[in-house]
């Protein structure tokens, strides 16, 4: 291009555009460089078109000087001679200057001139130079939804990229959304599940996000339990949770990232939601590779039967007829329970009292932080073998074969009669006014507590049934192919139930638990699975509506005596002196531990520990938590 | 209501870039926006040369847009909460839309920003997903490397970032 004509063009196209480049505010609307542009609204939005809409100086996409490009261009440019650097220099004002149309213009006009090299130069340079900071760029609410996609580590190694990255990738909203999806559920997009010591705060929080205006004062309690980590409720926590928890947790936040910020902050003052993730992160992490410390507690006269404990006790029963209560920190014995002649064959407690089932044929209440037995019970025609309290009801299996009900408030009893055999375990379900027993006759028996009948009886274990345990509304097992051949060739054809519900599956539910049910569209239907031990040396897994097993799941090589869960994990004791744990949804056998002298007759489990009791009187206690951890069990 | 809609109703829409483009009213609808803007007006006034305006949108990215949205003209609308059960939640693209994002950084960005300015959520998770699997499994560093982004962290802060984060990693 001859230098004359380059000038006679290159300085009215730079006094015509560089003025507004410099000058973007104010400037008027009326140039028109694109003709026939009707859209006044992509005018007003977009004011200055000497750039693309999103590389206008004040906006932040707007890319940084890189110093080494600019350095190497710098040199290029030196080395040629001055006729060439001043027309080259005239190439680019040309291109700084043209509002965006002419710069494409331009751009298509050299590509095309291209060669092959060239091109992939081009290619290559733009591969380097086109790179976006998603998440410090886009609106942040969309940044969140990015976040939210990310794993665990890949969460962690965000935080660790920028200060802007930081401040997103810690954020509460990106960590409470994690802990919802993983605590006390397995997430099924990473198959981590972590316990749930927290939830009482994420129930707290989702409750704060779903009320416009929190008034903390109607929540006293569940406030000011807030900051303290986990308030020991034992076992009756846990019956809680498993029994309220699943609503309320799937009643989910209506996050709009929008409504954030001063709520947000408000929360601030209770730990951050990354940190609650990582510390029931490290607990799960743990009892995946069996990392725990074990206490073992010693002092009953002869074998354990029975167990349960909380944050702060263990309580034991045992073959020599008392029953201990033990500081869970410092494993020393604070208090034995004696009253009962006979073996103690179940117990369960709250904060307030102890009951406990006894050979010698009563029932007795406890007050376990005095020692004081309040009351005796006797009904029973022979020993008592399990016993379970829920609200005002209680129930018993025994010897004489039959389960007993006892109203605390109106002090009635009620006799359930059907089993042909020794009732060895009971669990009352109070939110269907059911109650599940399991026998020595190989059968699981369910009662609806309004008729007092026995509306179902599971049939399926070869050896007598130990134990029952029924499973929270969020457990939802693993489709199990090699369980769905067995039973097609058992259960003939009608196979219709899981995989593909009919078109009214709650009412085809109700008609299953019988009319109690059917006559009362608002009661609640018992717990969907069951889980049943026996000393078959099998776990079985039930459809409790269609009363069908769905799974066994094998391993002990000798019969169950103990059988505890939650969504996460299973725990079983057997005769084998085992204690095995295992994966609910799948039904496989994680780990298993060893350690006891003889057969083990009971178990018990917690966010972070569990504990087996055994016939050589001792409880082992193993804790997933905390400091000096050892691997410890064998993984299967 | 509007009068009868037949499928092949055909709506125009002008690109920030003066780019006027026919498109089935079917495949317009899977913008939320648009389709409560299309029953609110009954659609009958928009013509080739009455086009509706999509400011912020350019040509490109709108024909991309376009591309998707007839690909997915018949796909289920799903449930509104559908989204906000975290169980659902995986980075998993469908083939098609994996190819479809197979653009360069700017393309996936204003497609991002189309998406959630027209309201079509489909495309938005399909955007974010893409951008989170560009994350998924990288180092800082490399992360860094992949957006171009400066690390603006002291070696000090660095360090100790990294060691609050050890937590999660493979041990």
């Amino acid at each position: 291009m001859p230098f004359d004509l380059a000038g006679k063009t290159l300085s009215p196209f730079l006094k015509e555009h560089i003025p507004d480049q410099y000058a973007p505010v104010g400037k008027n609307l009326k140039r028109d460089d694109k003709p026939g542009a009707g859209n006044a609204l992509a005018n007003i939005k977009d004011p200055n078109t000497k750039y693309c809409y999103r590389h206008r100086p004040d906006s932040k996409c707007r890319r940084a000087a890189d110093e080494t490009k600019m350095g190497t261009i710098q040199r290029d440019l030196n080395s040629l001679s001055s006729a060439d650097q001043e027309a080259i220099t005239h190439v680019w004002s040309l291109f700084s200057a043209a509002p965006a149309k002419h710069r494409e213009l331009m751009l298509q006009g050299i590509i095309t001139q291209c060669c092959f090299p060239q091109l992939s130069t081009v290619s290559r340079e733009v591969q380097e130079q086109l790179k976006i900071d998603f998440i410090a760029t886009l609106p942040v609410e969309l940044s969140y939804k990015i976040l939210c996609y990310l794993d665990t580590v890949s969460l962690c190694k965000a935080a660790q990229v920028s200060r802007r990255w930081r401040d997103l990738a810690d954020d509460d909203v990106v960590w409470h959304r994690m802990c919802e999806q993983h605590i006390d559920r397995k997430c099924t997009k990473c198959g981590w599940g972590l316990p749930l010591l927290e939830r009482k705060k994420l129930m707290a929080w989702n409750r704060h996000q779903q009320t416009a205006h929190p008034t903390p004062s109607n929540r006293g309690a569940e406030t000011s339990a807030e900051p303290a980590s986990a308030p020991a409720q034992g076992s009756n926590k846990r019956a809680m949770v498993v029994r309220d928890g699943g609503g309320a947790k799937r009643s989910r936040v209506n996050k709009s990232s929008g409504n954030g910020r001063a709520q947000l902050d408000e929360e601030r003052k209770f730990r951050p939601w990354k940190d609650v993730y990582r510390d029931r992160f490290k607990v799960g992490y743990n009892w995946k590779t069996g990392r725990c410390s074990i206490k073992t507690f010693k002092g009953h006269e002869n074998g354990i039967t029975c167990l349960q404990f909380d944050h702060n006790i263990l309580a034991t029963g045992s073959y020599d007829t008392t029953i201990k209560i033990w500081n869970v920190e410092t494993g020393e014995c604070i208090r034995t329970l004696r009253g009962h002649t006979s073996t103690i064959r179940a117990l369960q407690f709250d904060d307030a009292k102890l009951i406990s089932g006894s050979f010698d044929k009563t029932i007795k209440i406890w007050n376990w932080h005095t020692g004081e037995c309040i009351s005796t019970l006797q009904g029973h025609a022979d020993g008592v073998l399990s016993i379970h309290f829920d609200g005002c009801k209680l129930v018993s299996g025994s010897i004489d074969k039959t389960v007993k009900i006892f109203s605390f408030d109106t002090k009635q009893t009620w006799t359930l009669r059907g089993h042909s055999d020794w009732v060895n375990h009971v669990r009352i379900d109070s939110a269907s006014r059911t109650v599940f027993s399991a026998s020595d006759d190989l059968s699981v028996k369910l009662w609806d507590l309004d008729s007092k009948q026995c509306i179902k009886t599971f049939l399926g274990h070869v050896g007598q049934v130990q134990q029952i345990l029924l499973m929270p509304p969020d457990f939802e097992p693993d489709e199990d192919p090699n369980a769905d051949k067995s039973e097609a060739a058992s259960a003939s054809s009608g196979r219709g139930d899981s995989p593909a519900p009919s078109p009214n599956p709650t009412a085809d539910q109700r008609a299953a638990f019988g009319y109690g049910f059917v006559s009362d569209p608002a009661r609640p239907l018992p717990p969907r699975y069951m889980l049943t031990g026996g000393l078959d040396n099998t776990v079985r897994l039930w459809d409790v509506a269609t009363g069908k097993c769905i799974r066994s799941m094998f391993g002990h090589v000798e019969g169950i005596w103990g059988l505890v869960g939650d969504t996460l994990r299973v725990v079983t004791g057997a005769n084998d002196s085992m204690t095995k744990v295992w994966e609910p949804r799948s039904g496989k056998c994680e780990r298993s531990f060893t350690g006891h002298a003889g057969p083990v007759t009971c178990v018990g489990l917690s966010d972070s520990r569990m504990a087996s009791g055994s016939e050589d009187g001792e409880v082992r206690l193993y804790s997933f938590e905390g400091a000096s951890l050892e691997e410890r069990g064998t993984p299967s | 209501m509007a009068e009868a809609k037949p499928a092949s109703q055909k709506i125009w829409l002008v690109s920030n870039d003066n780019a006027t483009m026919e498109v089935d009213r079917a495949v317009v609808e899977r913008s939320m926006l648009l389709k409560n803007m299309l029953e609110d007006l009954g659609g009958a006034d928009v013509s080739p040369e009455n086009p509706i305006p999509i400011p912020n949108v350019n040509e490109a990215v709108l024909r991309k847009v376009v591309e998707w949205c007839e690909h997915h003209r018949n796909d289920p609308v799903a449930a509104p909460d559908d989204e906000s059960d975290a169980r659902k939640k995986t980075t998993d693209i469908e083939e098609w839309d994996q190819k479809f994002m197979q653009v360069d950084q700017e393309m996936l960005f204003e497609i991002i920003l189309a998406s959630n300015f027209l309201d079509i959520k489909p495309l938005l998770d399909v955007g974010c997903k893409t951008v989170a699997n560009m994350i998924k499994g990288k180092s800082p560093e490399e992360i860094r490397k992949t957006f171009n982004i400066t690390n603006d962290f002291s070696a000090e802060e660095e360090e100790q970032i990294r060691r609050e984060n050890e937590w999660a990693e493979d041990r």
